[in-house]
C-alpha cells in the first residue's frame, strides 16, 4: 500500500469542515457588514489582509509540526527573537533589509532545529522540551536586548508595510499565500512532506518502511521556526519597529486556532493547508468585527477560546455521527 | 547503610543535595543570604508556586495536563477581589466561594475532557483563554483594591523566618499525600494516569477520575490565587498569566512522570524550592531579572535530560 492509497480516504472525508469554516466566515463577515457598513470599507480590508497575513502563517508554523504528531510551544518564542535579531541587523550593523530578513530566517531554522533535535535525541515529549526552550529563547532575547525596542528601522521596511497592491491587498497577504502554495506542493508532491505525514501517522510503521522519522521530525521544527520568523518580520513591516513584545504567550493559542479549526488533527499525519487559511481568517474576522463594533477588546479572548472549544466538539461529535452512519 | 542507599535513590536526594549545596555557596558569596529576613522573603515567594505546581501535578497523576490553571487562578482571584470590594463579602466567605470557583472551573474542564474524549491539551487551552477573556472582560485590565487590610497583614506577617502563607501549601501537602496514597479515590486515579486501560477493565471510571483530578487542580488553584491576592495587596487581573512554566516545571523536575500513574510531592515541593533559591540568589547578585526566565527554561530541559539518560542508563543494566 502507498502513501497516497493512505490518505485517499481522509482527504474526502475532510473537505466538510472547511465548507463549514466557510459558511462560518461568510455569515459573519455578512453580520458585521450590516451592523457596520465600515467593516467591508477597503481601509478595513486592508488592515484585516495584514493581519490575516501574521494569523496564517503563525497557523502554518504550528501545523507543521502538528503534522508529524508533535507540538511546539514556542513559536512565539522564536518569531521574537527573529523580529529583535533583524531589527538589530539593520540597525545596529546598517545591514540590507533583504539580507537582514534573511539572516533573521535561518536564527528561527536554526532555534527550531534545536528544538528538534533535543526532542529527537533525548525523546522527552515535545510539549516540554517546547514549553522549557521558549522560555530559554524569549530569556536570552530580553537579557540581549534589555527589552528595549528598536525603532530606527530603514525607511523601506514602513515603506513595504504601508505599501498596497491595487490599493487594497498587503504585500504580506501576497507573501503568505506564495508560502500557503508552497505548504500546499510540499505535503501534496514532495517525498520530504510525504515522510513527515508518515512519520506522524504512525512513527513505528514510517521506521519500519524506511522512513527516516527522526530526520522527518527535526526538518518540521526547522520549517516551524522558519515560518515564525516569517509571521515575526510580517509583523516588524506592519509595526514599522522590532517590539520586544511581539509574539511570546501571545501567540499561542493563535497558533493552535488556525489548524484545529481547519481540520488538522492533533494526533499527526493529516495537514489541511487550506484549513489552516480558512481557520485563521476567522479567528481574524471575529477580531476585526469586534473592533469594528465597538466590543472591547477585552472581551475578545473569550470569544476565540469559546469558538475553539466548540470547533473540536463540533469535529468531534461530527466524526462519532459519520462512523455510525458507516 | 540500606536505608542510606534507599534516600539517596530516591528521585529527590538529589534535589534536596541541590538546594542545601546552593543555599551553602549563596551564604558563602552573600552575607545577607543567611539572615531571618533574607529566608523568609525565599520562602514566601515559593508558597503560590507550591500550590500552582500541586494543581498541575494531580492533573498529571491522572494523566493529562491542564494549560488553564493560571487563566483559572486569575479569573478567581478577580472574583475574589470583586466579591470583597464591589460585594463587600465577609472574607471567609468570600474564600470559600473563591475554592468553589476554582472547583466549578476545574469541573468545566474535566467533565469537557471526559466527556468528548478531546485532548485535555486543546479543551483546557481553549477554556484558559475563556476564563482569561471573562477575567478581562470584567475587569478591563484594572485591578481591585479593596482588600480588607488584615488579609494584606495576614500576607506580610511571619514567625521567625516562616512566613504565613508557608501554611497553606504545608498543609494542602500531607492531605494531597493522604489521598493519593491511602484514600481510595486517589489510589484509583493513579491507577488510571499509569495504565487507563487496565484501570477500566478492573472496574474504575477514568473519566470520573479525570473529572476528580481537575475538580482537585481547580481548588488549588484558587487557593493559589487567593494567596497571590494576599501577597500583592490587590486582586491584579495579571495574576497567574505567569504560572505555565513553573506549573510544569516544579513536577517534572521533581520527578513526576508526564505519563500519568506517579508523582513525587516531596520532588514537587523541593523543586519549587531550588526555583526560588535561584531568584532569589539572582535578585541578591542584582543580575537582570530576565536570566531568571532564562535559568528556569534551562533548569527544566537539563533536568529531563538527566532523567532520560538515567532511565535509558536502568533500562540497559
Amino acid at each position: 500500500m502507498s502513501l497516497s492509497d493512505v490518505r485517499r480516504p481522509a482527504r474526502r472525508l475532510d473537505i466538510a469542515p472547511q465548507l463549514g469554516l466557510l459558511a462560518v466566515i461568510v455569515v459573519l463577515c455578512v453580520v458585521f457588514t450590516l451592523r457596520q457598513p465600515g467593516f467591508m470599507s477597503s481601509f478595513n480590508l486592508f488592515a484585516m489582509g495584514r493581519s490575516l497575513a501574521v494569523d496564517v502563517v503563525i497557523g502554518f508554523s504550528q501545523m507543521v509540526v502538528l503534522a508529524t504528531g508533535g507540538m511546539n510551544l514556542s513559536v512565539g518564542s522564536i518569531g521574537v527573537c527573529c523580529v529583535m535579531l533583524s531589527g538589530y541587523l539593520m540597525q545596529g550593523l546598517g545591514l540590507p533589509v533583504p539580507v537582514a530578513f534573511l539572516l533573521a530566517l535561518v536564527l528561527g531554522g536554526a532555534l527550531g532545529w534545536l528544538n528538534g533535535f533535543t526532542i529527537v535525541r533525548s525523546g522527552v515529549n515535545s510539549f516540554v522540551v517546547t514549553l522549557a526552550s521558549s522560555s530559554l529563547f524569549s530569556g536570552a532575547m530580553l537579557i540581549l536586548t534589555r527589552a528595549e525596542p528598536i525603532n530606527g528601522l530603514p525607511p523601506l521596511v514602513t515603506a513595504i508595510g504601508s505599501y498596497k497592491i491595487f490599493g487594497i491587498v498587503s504585500p504580506a497577504l501576497v507573501a503568505t499565500l506564495l508560502v500557503g502554495l508552497g505548504l500546499f506542493v510540499f505535503y501534496r508532491y514532495s517525498v520530504a512532506g510525504k515522510e513527515m505525514l508518515a512519520a506522524g501517522a504512525n512513527a513505528r510503521a514510517a521506521a519500519i518502511s524506511g522512513i527516516p522519522v527522526e530526520r522527518a521530525i527535526i526538518m518540521s521544527h526547522v520549517l516551524s521556526g522558519v515560518l515564525a520568523g516569517i509571521a515575526g518580520l510580517m509583523v516588524v513591516v506592519r509595526v514599522g519597529a522590532a517590539m520586544p513584545a511581539v509574539g511570546g504567550e501571545d501567540w499561542l493559542l493563535p497558533s493552535f486556532l488556525g489548524p484545529v479549526l481547519g481540520g488538522t488533527a492533533l494526533a499527526g499525519g493529516f495537514v489541511s493547508v487550506v484549513g489552516t487559511l480558512l481557520g485563521a481568517a476567522l479567528v481574524t474576522i471575529i477580531r476585526s468585527g469586534l473592533l469594528v463594533l465597538n466590543i472591547g477588546n477585552f472581551w475578545l479572548q473569550l470569544f476565540l477560546g469559546l469558538f475553539l472549544l466548540a470547533a473540536v466538539l463540533a469535529q468531534r461529535y461530527r466524526g462519532i455521527f459519520g462512523a455510525r452512519r458507516k | 547503610m540500606n536505608a542510606l542507599r534507599r534516600v539517596i535513590t530516591t528521585e529527590w536526594a538529589g534535589l534536596a543535595a541541590i538546594f542545601v549545596l546552593g543555599c551553602a555557596v549563596s551564604a558563602f558569596l552573600s552575607p545577607s543570604f543567611f539572615t531571618e529576613f533574607n529566608i523568609y522573603v525565599l520562602l514566601r515567594s515559593a508558597c503560590v508556586g507550591l500550590l500552582v505546581a500541586f494543581s498541575q501535578m494531580i492533573v498529571l497523576a491522572v494523566g493529562q495536563m491542564n494549560l488553564a490553571v493560571g487563566a483559572l487562578g486569575g479569573l478567581v482571584a478577580v472574583l475574589f477581589g470583586a466579591m470583597l470590594e464591589l460585594l463587600g463579602l465577609p472574607l471567609p466567605v468570600a474564600i470559600v466561594l473563591a475554592l468553589a470557583i476554582g472547583v466549578a472551573g476545574g469541573l468545566v474542564n474535566g467533565l469537557l475532557t471526559a466527556r468528548t474524549g478531546i485532548n485535555g491539551f486543546i479543551i483546557t487551552l481553549a477554556s484558559g483563554s475563556a476564563f482569561t477573556g471573562i477575567n478581562l472582560g470584567i475587569t478591563q485590565s484594572k485591578p481591585f483594591h479593596g482588600i480588607p487590610p488584615e488579609f494584606v497583614t495576614f500576607g506580610d506577617s511571619r514567625l521567625g523566618f516562616i512566613p504565613a502563607l508557608l501554611w497553606p501549601p504545608l498543609i494542602v501537602a500531607p492531605l494531597l499525600a493522604l489521598f493519593l496514597y491511602r484514600i481510595k479515590t486517589g489510589r484509583r486515579l493513579l491507577a488510571v494516569g499509569g495504565n487507563a486501560h487496565a484501570a477500566e477493565l478492573s472496574g474504575i471510571s477514568p473519566g470520573a477520575m479525570i473529572v476528580v483530578a481537575h475538580a482537585i487542580s481547580g481548588g488549588l488553584a484558587g487557593l493559589a490565587a487567593v494567596l497571590a491576592v494576599s501577597q500583592l495587596g490587590a486582586a491584579q487581573p495579571e495574576i497567574g498569566s505567569t504560572w505555565l512554566l513553573i506549573s510544569f516545571a516544579g513536577p517534572i523536575i521533581g520527578g513526576t512522570s508526564l505519563n500519568g500513574g506517579y508523582v513525587s510531592i516531596l520532588g514537587t515541593m523541593l523543586a519549587v524550592l531550588v526555583i526560588s533559591l535561584i531568584e532569589n540568589v539572582l535578585v541578591l547578585a542584582r543580575v537582570d531579572p530576565y536570566w531568571v526566565q532564562f535559568a528556569l527554561g534551562a533548569l527544566v530541559l537539563v533536568t529531563v535530560g538527566l532523567n532520560r539518560w538515567r532511565a535509558v542508563r536502568a533500562a540497559r543494566a
